[in-house]
């Protein structure tokens, strides 16, 4: 096996501007957001996103007006609040926006998982989103029975970007026995054309090798494997540390009044790297707070 | 049973969809953030749900949060990360694409839904007001609202009355419920299936047989059917034999009051 243990910028810098990300996690619970901080840092834009349910990455990237695209099921930051930047991008016209439901947009991934040219649902049947789309919800007949259903393109990316718990330097990417699953991370690894995972903790091989039945995303999925601690901050890891809910607060003051400008130069524009985003963003007493370890 | 004089507006509203879950069903409960959203998304939901195991329907199961049939008697008190995964449970399924072949395959039989618009034929719209290219505002998205009314069997609308929520056509059809009502549901390739009851703050409204119009069936103690109508962006059905919601029995509140919600987690606001 070949170690792929990179740093966060070298990871970064492999993810050119106007690439398509799928990006992890769920909504405010363990996205890859150092990582997106690091795309933000090094000024990249033109990004398409697909999500599940998109949430605070997503917000960032449109703060920034790095991302033209977006193909999710819900974008938003649960109870923080409505995703201000994200929705200012739709109402005024600069995000094409992809709605689909959970059933539809997880039947893409799977499609893309499975490598199939497209997925076959009747969750659409009758939406709007299929009557606004018709790009990408074409109708097609059952051969069999000649049914009315649709067809969607496989949700083909070409990165994924996830943030997982343990892994070895070869990019096996464990869960933790107690986990929470409420994500398509797993089929979002399956789905990747170029998967860069960061990660809470690299473990030493031997240790990947006791519990082998945790392993989710085997080495051979991976590109590059970056560990960064408390790299979904202020976002939650489940097993490692809740949301940080004083700083998403202060987020959500700024976006409301479109402020993204103050925010985006304390915690993107001048940490150099992740360590210095840890110190403007968290005292050490606050860390202990979040840390549920 | 004799029946309580003295209840509040949630109360009766989680007697009310108690009374339409059966035995064996099983129930998706969605999630919620804070105040009324959460009241009406996830603790109005999850009581009714306790209350129809406690009484007639002891075989009902749960999924919320992504687990199946959670320890209801150990509800966290705040619902942060850490709380929802080291909550006891049957089943943490092991990723969404689980939950979502449990709904296209059928498994569900009631689902709780609400939305900003509402329409005479109970389509649901969480994602845009106004038009969708160019929105006035730019909702949600869609989640799996859209799921629950193509394949739960019996989803429950459960929304406060008001005027602006409930309009004659929602601008975007993010969950299909009638249609254009009649048969064109059907005629649009969906399963069998829609909306089969909307339990407001003040009224109860089934679909009519036929037009699949939304029909007004009860109306709360408390209000009138004028006031219903007042609150309403179209004027619904209004059944031959409208009659007064039933009220809670004094059981069915001890049941809310002392059991189910003793630490009052899910009746907030």
């Amino acid at each position: 096996m070949k170690s792929k243990l990179v740093s966060l910028e070298d990871a970064a810098s492999l993810i050119p501007s106007g690439s398509s990300l799928t990006i992890g996690g769920s909504i405010i619970r363990r996205s890859p957001v150092a990582l997106i901080r690091e795309l933000l840092h090094q000024k990249k834009s033109g990004f398409t996103v697909l999500a599940y349910p998109a949430g605070f990455t997503t917000d960032l990237l449109a703060g920034a007006g790095a991302v033209d695209r977006v193909e999710a099921v819900y974008e938003g930051l649960f109870q923080f609040g409505f995703s201000y930047n994200f929705r200012r991008g739709v109402e005024e016209g600069r995000i094409d926006i992809r709605d689909f439901s959970e059933v539809a947009m997880a039947s893409r991934f799977r499609a893309a998982a499975a490598g199939l040219p497209f997925a076959v649902t009747d969750a659409l049947l009758g939406t709007g989103m299929a009557e606004h789309n018709p790009e990408q919800v074409r109708e097609i007949a059952d051969p069999f029975s000649g049914r009315k259903l649709h067809a969607l393109p496989a949700a083909e990316s070409d990165f994924t970007l996830l943030h997982g718990y343990t892994a070895d330097e070869y990019g096996n990417v464990q869960f933790p026995v107690a986990r929470d699953a409420d994500d398509l991370d797993p089929v979002m690894a399956k789905a990747a054309n170029r998967l860069i995972v960061t990660v809470e903790k690299i473990v030493p091989h031997s240790e990947i090798l006791k519990t082998p039945n945790l392993t989710y995303i085997p080495h051979t999925w991976v590109e590059a494997i970056v560990e960064v601690p408390f790299g979904a901050h202020p976002l939650s890891c489940d097993g490692y540390y809740d949301e940080d809910e004083l700083h998403m607060e202060d987020y959500q003051r700024r976006m409301k009044e479109g402020d993204f400008a103050s925010y985006a130069d304390l915690y993107i524009a001048k940490p150099q790297n992740h360590a210095e985003y840890l110190a403007a963003a968290l005292t050490p007493e606050r860390l202990l707070q979040l840390s549920v370890r | 049973m004799t029946s309580s004089s003295n209840y509040s507006l949630n109360e009766l509203m989680v007697v009310a969809a108690a009374r339409e879950l059966r035995n064996g069903d099983l129930i998706f409960v969605g999630v919620g953030t804070a105040g009324r959203a959460f009241t009406m998304a996830c603790g109005i939901p999850i009581a009714a749900a306790r209350l129809a195991q406690e009484t007639h329907a002891p075989d009902l199961a749960i999924y919320w949060n992504n687990l199946l049939s959670p320890d209801l008697q150990q509800i966290p008190e705040r619902l942060t990360q850490h709380y929802l995964t080291t909550w006891p449970t049957a089943a943490q399924l092991h990723n969404c694409s689980d939950k979502n072949d449990m709904l296209s395959k059928g498994r569900f039989d009631v689902s709780f839904d609400s939305a900003p618009q509402i329409d005479r034929y109970g389509n649901l719209n969480i994602t845009a007001i106004g038009d969708y290219r160019h929105p006035k505002r730019r909702l949600i998205g869609a989640l799996a609202q859209t799921d629950h009314f193509a394949y739960v069997r019996r989803p429950l609308i459960l929304t406060d009355l008001k005027k602006r929520t409930f309009v004659e056509k929602v601008d975007f059809i993010t969950s299909v419920g009638y249609l254009d009502g009649g048969n064109s549901r059907a005629e649009a390739g969906l399963r069998p299936g829609g909306p089969s009851r909307v339990i407001t703050d003040k009224a109860i409204f089934g679909f009519h047989d036929e037009s699949r119009e939304m029909e007004l069936l009860t109306v709360h103690e408390s209000s009138s059917i004028e006031e219903v109508v007042s609150e309403m962006g179209f004027l619904p059905r209004i059944s031959d034999n409208v009659s007064v919601t039933v009220a809670p029995t004094e059981h069915e509140i001890r049941l809310i009051r002392d059991v189910i919600d003793p630490r009052k987690i899910l009746l907030v606001s």
